[in-house]
């Protein structure tokens, strides 16, 4: 899958989880920026993102992640390994 | 009063001696950054010196709460002086903020941020002072003296305003190490709720009295993440938290190993008994506690252990929340205000030292909340919780639910009837119902019900964040024709919450 694919497929679940369809997804796009983005909606945009790409992450990756470039950059690597 | 002056010997001597006896100790992780006992007291004696030159009749003073040393400087400063503080949230819409303020009779305000936020008051700018001299001698104050006013939801749209004096603090800190819990400047204590919340109190002011360390959540990092590294990283030993916390961490439990925790407690929602067994492998050498108690009764009040290798009681997969704490009385009662006996459901009241002197300037809610009756032989004050709870034969109280629409989302005590009052301002004669229901992590979500074909809800959801914190504003939306109806002709609201 490539990194447009993921984008894609990232902006939609973004887009349901905080509720929002105006939601345009860039790498250095951050929590604060998004209103509804917060504990509760970030651990269900996690588990939304696991099921779309099959993948199951740790806790410390997820202690890591910074902005959007670094979640779409984690969801490579885990499908990629 | 004098004699007997609980507030300093139980708060202020303390925080006195270990600032001096453990100057180079920590105090303050915040945002990976370490502050010292010695930085803290020179922080807090540059703030007092501007507090002192406040008139006497500035009593309570407004607290920007920001996450730094300034802030938590501007609570101590203030007690030295005898005045109490009103924390507000600097995400909260200013319009909350700002009432909350008046209403508190809060001309002056301590403010650490960059841009002040309420260029209209008095402002005492607390990252702008410069420190002179050590000041932490506390001046002499009666005991009755507040030590802060916090505001929580009010069932109208104004919030309620929840004093509590020097004693009761004093009486909560008492009761509280009196538990058995220990801290010395080897612990490490998480701190990680908004200062607006009461929970916040114990999590800082504990560890400052016997010269240990707090760490603090930064205010733009997702909580349970941050926590799960400050486990990792800096080996915590004692954390409150609420039970939301290890709900989200759960799917991860068998990555965490933090064989440092000593004390793990939880307050602020009910504890499932399940999640906590679980919890327990994760943090193989604490105790852990459910300690539980509202606002109006100092932090928290009672307290169940959980026992690791025996059975735990429980009622509908919730841990007991045990006794009263020392100092604290609990009676159940029934609708005619009869205690009933073990065994007997009935709404929990809780008496004592840390009990409010009353909501803030409101009669007619007091009139509704506190009363007197016969305890032990003495005409005693106690307030009604709207808990509903059994005692057992032991006197170990489970809880079983609210008695009205009150609800906890993330330990925030919200009213339901507050969310669907300013829906309604907006929506002009069109009904809407606010329903609390768990989502798929098993926390608490609020979802809102309008009476209406579909519409776009975004200008509904604008309105309502200018009028409410974040916590309050609905997450889901859905539409009916019209609302069902139970046998009573009220509004079904069982029916409603299947469409979460």
């Amino acid at each position: 899958m490539n990194r447009s694919l993921v984008t894609e497929k990232l902006t939609a679940i973004f887009r349901t989880v905080f509720n929002d369809e105006g939601i345009e997804l860039r790498d250095d796009l951050t929590a604060n920026e998004v209103a509804n983005w917060d504990s509760l909606t970030h651990m269900l945009m996690i588990g939304e993102v696991e099921k779309e790409f099959s993948i199951k992450f740790k806790l410390k990756e997820l202690g890591k992640l910074e902005d959007v470039k670094s979640l779409i950059d984690l969801i490579e690597h885990k499908m990629n390994s | 009063m004098r004699s007997n002056n609980t507030f300093h010997s139980e708060v202020l001597q303390p925080f006195f001696f270990a600032s001096e006896k453990y100057a180079d100790s920590n105090a303050f992780c915040i945002n990976e950054v370490f502050y010292s006992y010695k930085q803290l007291g020179e922080t807090i004696s540059a703030i007092r010196a501007s507090v002192k030159e406040l008139r006497a009749d500035n009593i309570n003073v407004g607290l920007v709460a920001n996450d730094d040393l300034e802030t938590y400087a501007a609570i101590i400063a203030l007690w030295l002086e005898g005045k109490c503080y009103v924390p507000v949230n600097p995400e909260t819409p200013a319009e909350r903020n700002r009432n909350v303020l008046t209403q508190a009779a809060a001309s002056v305000v301590i403010d650490s941020s960059d841009e002040v936020l309420f260029p209209e008051l008095n402002v005492i700018r607390s990252k702008e002072l410069v420190f002179t001299k050590l000041d932490l001698e506390p001046v002499q104050v009666e005991d009755d003296a507040l030590a802060y006013i916090f505001f929580t939801s009010g069932t109208t749209g104004v919030p309620k305003g929840v004093p509590i004096s020097r004693t009761n603090l004093a009486g909560f800190i008492k009761a509280f190490f009196e538990l058995g819990i220990t801290m010395d400047p080897s612990d490490k204590c998480l701190q990680m709720f908004e200062l607006t919340f009461d929970l916040s109190v114990m999590s800082y002011l504990a560890p400052l009295l016997r010269g240990a360390c707090v760490y603090t959540i930064p205010k733009n990092k997702i909580k349970f993440n941050y926590i799960a590294d400050l486990l990792e990283q800096h080996n915590l030993t004692v954390a409150l938290m609420v039970p939301s916390i290890i709900h989200y961490l759960r799917p991860y439990f068998d990555e965490i190993d933090c064989a440092s925790m000593k004390f793990s407690l939880f307050c602020g929602e009910a504890l499932p008994l399940d999640v906590t067994s679980e919890w327990a492998a994760c943090v193989p050498n604490a105790k852990i506690m459910n300690v539980y108690g509202p606002t109006e009764d100092t932090i928290f009040c009672t307290h169940y252990t959980y026992s690791r290798a025996g059975e735990n009681k429980a009622s509908n997969g919730l841990m007991s929340i045990g006794k009263a704490m020392n100092g604290t009385f609990t009676i159940i009662i029934n609708d005619k205000k009869e205690m009933v006996n073990a065994g007997e459901k009935g709404e929990l009241c809780l008496g004592g030292v840390q009990l409010t002197p009353g909501y803030w300037m409101n009669d007619e809610k007091n009139k509704e909340a506190f009363f007197y009756t016969n305890y032990k032989g003495e005409s005693t004050r106690f307030y009604k919780t709207g808990d509903l709870c059994l005692a057992d034969e032991e006197g170990d109280i489970m809880y079983l639910g609210r008695i009205d629409s009150q609800i906890k989302v993330q330990g925030f005590r919200v009213e339901l009837s507050e969310i669907e009052f300013f829906a309604k301002e907006f929506l002009n004669k069109v009904n809407a119902v606010a329903i609390a229901f768990t989502n798929k992590l098993h926390n608490t979500e609020i979802g809102m019900v309008i009476e209406s074909t579909d519409f776009d809800t975004k200008p509904l959801l604008e309105y309502m964040k200018t009028k409410m914190p974040g916590y309050m504003i609905p997450t889901q939306m859905r539409f009916i024709n019209s609302f069902p109806l139970n046998t009573n002709g009220k509004i079904d609201r069982k029916v409603l919450k299947e469409k979460f």
